[in-house]
């Protein structure tokens, strides 16, 4: 094996390899020095703290209602994806009898993660905003974002459910604990931080969505937000308006180090949890 | 045991209630494109070349997006196919323990940077790379899409490819590294050829996620309703939902036939994604022999 023509391609499988392996982290460096290098000149507190100002509005002062909007609609988000994540969850891990109703189920799950969030904002103005009279608000866009981190959300908190030894169960079960008692006692507590990452997780994922928002709950600007009824401002959508617009480049590169380091933040919260649960 | 049932009942609505979400959303956009369906003709939406909604008579021609979104999407599938399928293999087969720990997370941490910042991104470096290298007077063209494109969606390929591939591997290391097979050998022969339906599962997980990509595409893409080629400008189905729904009044032709063209897109790429739901299940299954 150790010919010639044997070594040529071992030498240029390791090229393309390394080749490959190269550019995946330099893009991802590129793109996160690019932000981080360029937003960091822009970034002070009262950028983080003041209103937008100036003509264009944007070209200066802050992004505070942004932020406070962003986290609004990820807080509405997440909350709607767990009232329908969890108990979906659980029904498929524990209740649901057939393997055909479980697979059923997985497919419709996989199929409205399959759906473009371009889709999912056109349905969300027809539904939410027309046709249940919402308006382009909070609730909107939180609601929608909500049903697009929703399969995200059930498939981690599932595999979780489903990963937990069953002999445990069984035998709680043989004791004539009935299973709602040992899901709520001894299940959940055990795999509440694989639940709470996925939650967090999922936040993420809707806090830098735009196309959602577009035309449900994202406006140009407005204050920060006062009731579920009221539209808002997000990074993601002021980002998008501070270039489309071309109204500020250097504050676009400030706002979009905030929206990384926040998902960053999201991302790295569920590994402190983690660790913290480890050692104890 | 009455709790017991209620419980369960809740459960159950519940799980109903998120699922039937699927169908509002096929209902909703369905509804308002029949109404658009009864006025214009189906071919001729589909293969009309002209789009333009504001002059009278209005003419919705959808072709041209439709080209786009493929082209760019075809485009941005063959540039970042073998570089997510090396970097698969690398993390699987040649990447010490502890490397392939530290890797991973930045592949997830790519697929979880929002597809507006790459837009922004691409519109600084690609676009303006284009512009200052080669002096075009525009660098938003097909080919600054594709490539951003292509670094979307490379978590995918490499996340989907790694999982097989590390399965495989689990399963012959063994018998392969007794028999005195050299890594790279075992690469070429065995795990490479092994993962092919997870590859043909990638192509179409990551096809589908770069036809319905918005934000990122319509920042670096130019966005005008016209024939693509590889240097010019050209507008894709979400970027044309994205920018003319806020213009359109509602109940309006204009706004039926987005919710026409979001029909469309929603069709093909439910297709698409059944098509990787069965190849998915299906690869755990190869390796049994």
């Amino acid at each position: 094996m150790v010919n010639g023509e044997g070594r040529a391609s071992h030498f240029a499988l390791r090229l393309w390899l390394s080749a490959s392996v190269f550019l995946v982290i330099a893009s991802l460096c590129v793109i996160l020095g690019y932000i981080f290098i360029q937003g960091g000149n822009e970034l002070s507190l009262s950028f983080l703290t003041d209103m937008p100002q100036g003509f264009p509005l944007g070209v200066e002062g802050g992004i505070r209602p942004a932020i406070v909007g962003s986290f609004w609609f990820t807080a509405i988000a997440c909350a709607f994806a767990s009232f329908l994540a969890l108990p979906t969850a659980i029904f498929l891990a524990f209740y649901a009898g057939s393997a055909r109703t479980v697979s059923l189920c997985h497919f419709f799950i996989h199929s409205m993660a399959g759906i473009p969030s371009i889709i999912l904002g056109l349905f969300g103005y027809a539904f939410f905003v027309i046709t249940l009279g919402f308006g382009v608000s909070v609730l909107s866009g939180g609601l929608i974002l909500g049903i697009m981190i929703f399969p995200f959300i059930e498939v981690r908190v599932e595999k979780t459910l489903s990963e937990f030894p069953e002999d445990i169960v069984q035998a709680s079960i043989s004791l004539g604990i009935t299973k709602r008692w040992t899901l709520v006692h001894l299940v959940l507590p055990e795999c509440i931080d694989d639940i709470a990452a996925a939650i967090v997780l999922g936040g993420s994922f809707a806090m830098g969505a735009t196309a959602p928002i577009l035309f449900t709950g994202a406006v140009l600007f407005a204050p920060s937000p006062h009731s579920f009824l009221s539209p808002a401002m997000a990074l993601p959508y002021h980002l998008y308006i501070l270039v489309g617009q071309g109204i500020s480049i250097s504050k676009a590169y400030g706002t979009s180090l905030v929206l990384v380091i926040l998902l960053l933040i999201l991302n790295i919260v569920p590994l402190i949890i983690k660790m913290y649960r480890k050692e104890r | 045991m009455k709790k017991e049932r209620i419980f369960i009942w809740a459960c159950k609505v519940i799980t109903l209630l998120a699922v039937s979400f699927l169908f509002f959303i096929f209902l909703f956009i369905a509804k308002e494109s029949f109404s658009f369906f009864q006025k214009t003709s189906l071919l001729a939406f589909l293969t009309g070349s002209r789009w333009n909604p504001i002059v009278d008579p209005p003419a919705f021609g959808l072709m041209p997006m439709i080209c786009a979104t493929v082209y760019v999407s075809l485009l941005a599938t063959v540039i970042a196919l073998p570089v997510g399928i090396g970097t698969a293999v690398f993390l699987s087969v040649s990447a010490p323990r502890n490397i392939q720990r530290t890797l991973l997370p930045f592949i997830d941490l790519m697929a979880g940077i929002p597809s507006v910042v790459y837009g922004f991104v691409g519109l600084m470096v690609i676009v303006k790379f284009f512009e200052v290298r080669f002096s075009w007077s525009s660098g938003e063209s097909v080919l600054a899409g594709g490539i951003l494109l292509a670094i979307i969606i490379l978590p995918y390929i490499v996340s989907t490819c790694y999982e097989s591939m590390i399965k495989i591997l689990h399963h012959y290391e063994q018998t392969s590294r007794a028999l005195g097979v050299s890594k790279w050998h075992m690469t070429r022969y065995l795990v490479i050829p092994s993962a092919k339906k997870a590859i043909l599962a990638a192509l179409i997980l990551s096809f589908s996620r770069a036809m319905g990509e918005t934000m990122a595409v319509m920042m670096v893409i130019g966005n005008s309703p016209i024939f693509p080629s590889l240097f010019h400008k050209a507008e894709t189905i979400p970027a044309l939902i994205a920018l003319e729904m806020g213009g359109a009044a509602v109940g309006s032709l204009h706004y039926q036939s987005l919710f026409a063209a979001g029909f469309i897109l929603m069709i093909v790429l439910f297709v698409f994604n059944s098509f990787f739901f069965i190849i998915r299940k299906h690869i755990g299954e190869g390796i049994k022999w």
